[in-house]
């Protein structure tokens, strides 16, 4: 949807002007051409002794002359017709145009009385419809923030006075604690810790995902919060006796929001320390790349399975299996951020073996997108969206399909563009046939909203060979 | 000599769990439930210390910051510190620190002791 703009040059030579213009010239040439050559055969035919040459040629100047004055005013007639009815229809585009930015308050004026009229009629209730429905949405995203705010500080306000009475007990506040009793009491502050932190991370999903207008860009040397970051985390590290590692290359001054990078990297560097062994290292790099900053962070812990690797970015997962950390999060900080790192239109994935450790990596456009996408941590459309592809896998490639699925997934390649380089990949080492592999894409497509995405087939012999031609047409 | 904390909280259930929580640390304790009676007790006694809850039915407590310039005030709220210093509470000298609810017992008095010796 670009290039398109109503220009000067446009409103005069736009094709439909063109054409209605065409098309009187032709009308306004023609007819008088035949009404004067018959006016001229009546005269000749009726008083053939009155011609002089005289007569003759001042017939034939009349005649030239009617057929450029008719000629001139059915091309202007024409060419203002035709202006008349380009200007409801640049009013219309215009008007799509706002929407298409997100602003539903147009309102067509058009009074031709005629089909335009209707057409601008039927286009202002859509919009008034498609404006509800859009406040609608919004109303219902924020009465969502709102309630998980609400309660979260309803939560942590009820968990104030129950965590002060129980550290009292554990301090001996109410007199000395029997050994079964200070057990119990540890059991019941453990999972009160627990349920806190729960309430925290409520609070932190709510924050960001009403939080999305108040990315605050400004220009940021990510080199500079990079290693502040890092120093910050040093203190934590130490505890365990692992060393941080950092690789920066050298990175331009970009413009970004400085605070939601470093979120991003203290959430990875803090999972790294807890799967990490002690003295063991974690590395943390960024590099330019094709636009972007990639920034990564590789420990050498326990690593993740496939199936983690997958789902680890799901809120409220947690890798199990393993002891020491089956309490220690909420499994909603790689949810945020993920949140945080999609909503700049970057990606975020990871790459690991079991018991050989983990590689966390995301990126960061250069240029940023100022239009930040929706946050959204836990009620997000993806799941549906991932179902329903994986279920489309499934179909086209058996059960294989599946495993070619999470692989993908795992590299965080589900993107309708991945996909369809994914299948392009399939037709061209004959996994499937060109037909296959269309009807493929066009399930993909229509998942990802595409509605009107349709191929057509068109036959080209060429050499005398019949081969088939595809391509997409929107209609 | 003993000192004075005022304890602000609608919530009565942690009204009473910090007043525990002094008292058995040998501090003398007044509560007040919101934000006007808190105004009304500080204009008969003068605490050493206000631990105050910044979200609370009554005059909203930018307000009630306002009128207090001469007496020590530490907040106590779930909400955040960073979101505090948005709702412009934090600008005031007599603002001396912030504890985030749920607050840790020893690291409440820890704090307290340091904010009112003299």
């Amino acid at each position: 949807m670009d290039g398109k703009k109503f220009n000067l040059k446009n409103l005069f030579l736009s094709k439909l002007s063109r054409k209605i213009t065409i098309l009187f010239l032709i009308v306004g040439i023609i007819v008088p051409l035949f009404a004067v050559y018959y006016f001229y055969i009546i005269i000749i035919n009726v008083a053939p002794e009155t011609l002089t040459s005289e007569t003759v040629m001042l017939l034939r100047n009349s005649v030239i002359l009617i057929v450029i004055i008719v000629t001139i005013n059915a091309g202007v007639i024409g060419f203002l017709f035709s202006k008349s009815i380009i200007k409801s229809l640049k009013k219309l585009y215009n008007a799509t145009k706002e929407i298409e930015k997100g602003n539903f308050d147009v309102h067509l004026e058009i009074f031709t009385r005629d089909e335009i009229q209707e057409l601008a009629d039927a286009f202002n209730q859509t919009v008034s419809t498609l404006a509800k429905i859009h406040e609608e949405g919004k109303e219902i995203d924020y009465a969502k923030n709102e309630f998980l705010s609400i309660t979260s500080h309803e939560l942590r306000n009820t968990m104030t006075p129950m965590k002060a009475q129980l550290q009292m007990l554990e301090e001996n506040y109410f007199g000395k604690l029997s050994n079964k009793q200070k057990e119990s009491i540890m059991i019941i502050t453990r999972n009160a810790d627990r349920l806190d932190k729960i309430i925290a991370d409520f609070l932190e999903v709510s924050r960001i995902e009403t939080a999305r207008l108040k990315f605050n860009f400004r220009e940021t040397d990510i080199a500079k919060v990079i290693k502040e970051i890092v120093q910050f985390m040093d203190g934590f590290a130490k505890e365990k006796n692992i060393k941080l590692e950092l690789n920066i290359e050298k990175l331009p001054m970009i413009i970004a929001d400085p605070d939601r990078v470093s979120q991003v990297l203290r959430n990875l560097i803090n999972n790294a320390i807890k799967f990490s062994n002690e003295r063991s290292k974690i590395e943390i790099s960024a590099k330019l790349k094709n636009n972007q900053i990639l920034f990564s962070v590789k420990d050498y812990g326990c690593g993740l399975t496939p199936d983690d690797q997958i789902r680890i970015f799901e809120p409220f997962y947690q890798v199990e299996g393993t002891n020491h950390h089956r309490h220690d999060g909420t499994g909603l900080g790689l949810a945020i951020c993920r949140g945080i790192v999609e909503s700049q239109k970057g990606k975020i994935w990871v790459e690991s073996k079991p018991e050989a450790g983990s590689k966390f990596y995301f990126t960061l456009p250069l240029c940023p997108v100022r239009e930040i996408e929706p946050i959204k941590v836990l009620f997000s459309q993806k799941g549906v969206i991932e179902k329903k592809i994986r279920e489309e896998f499934q179909t086209y490639l058996g059960p294989l399909g599946i495993g070619e699925f999470k692989e993908l997934k795992g590299k965080n390649l589900i993107t309708k563009d991945d996909l369809f380089q994914y299948i392009d990949f399939l037709i061209k080492n004959y996994i499937l046939s060109q037909d296959q592999g269309l009807n493929f894409k066009n399930k993909i497509g229509k998942i990802f909203g595409d509605e009107n995405l349709q191929y057509l087939k068109k036959k080209n012999e060429f050499k005398g060979i019949v081969h088939e031609d595809y391509y997409l047409k929107k209609i | 000599m003993v000192k004075t904390i005022l304890v602000v909280d609608d919530e009565p259930d942690i009204r009473e769990s910090v007043k525990m929580i002094l008292e058995k640390n040998g501090y003398k304790v007044i509560t007040a439930e919101d934000g006007d009676e808190c105004l009304n007790i500080i204009q008969q006694t003068k605490p050493d210390l206000i631990l105050l809850d910044i979200m609370m039915p009554g005059t909203p407590v930018i307000k009630v910051v306002k009128q207090i310039s001469d007496i020590k005030i530490a907040f106590m709220s779930v909400v955040r510190i960073s979101e505090a210093r948005k709702m412009g509470l934090t600008e005031q000298e007599n603002i001396v620190d912030f504890f985030q609810k749920p607050f840790n017992v020893t690291d409440l008095i820890d704090r307290i002791e340091l904010l009112i010796s003299d």
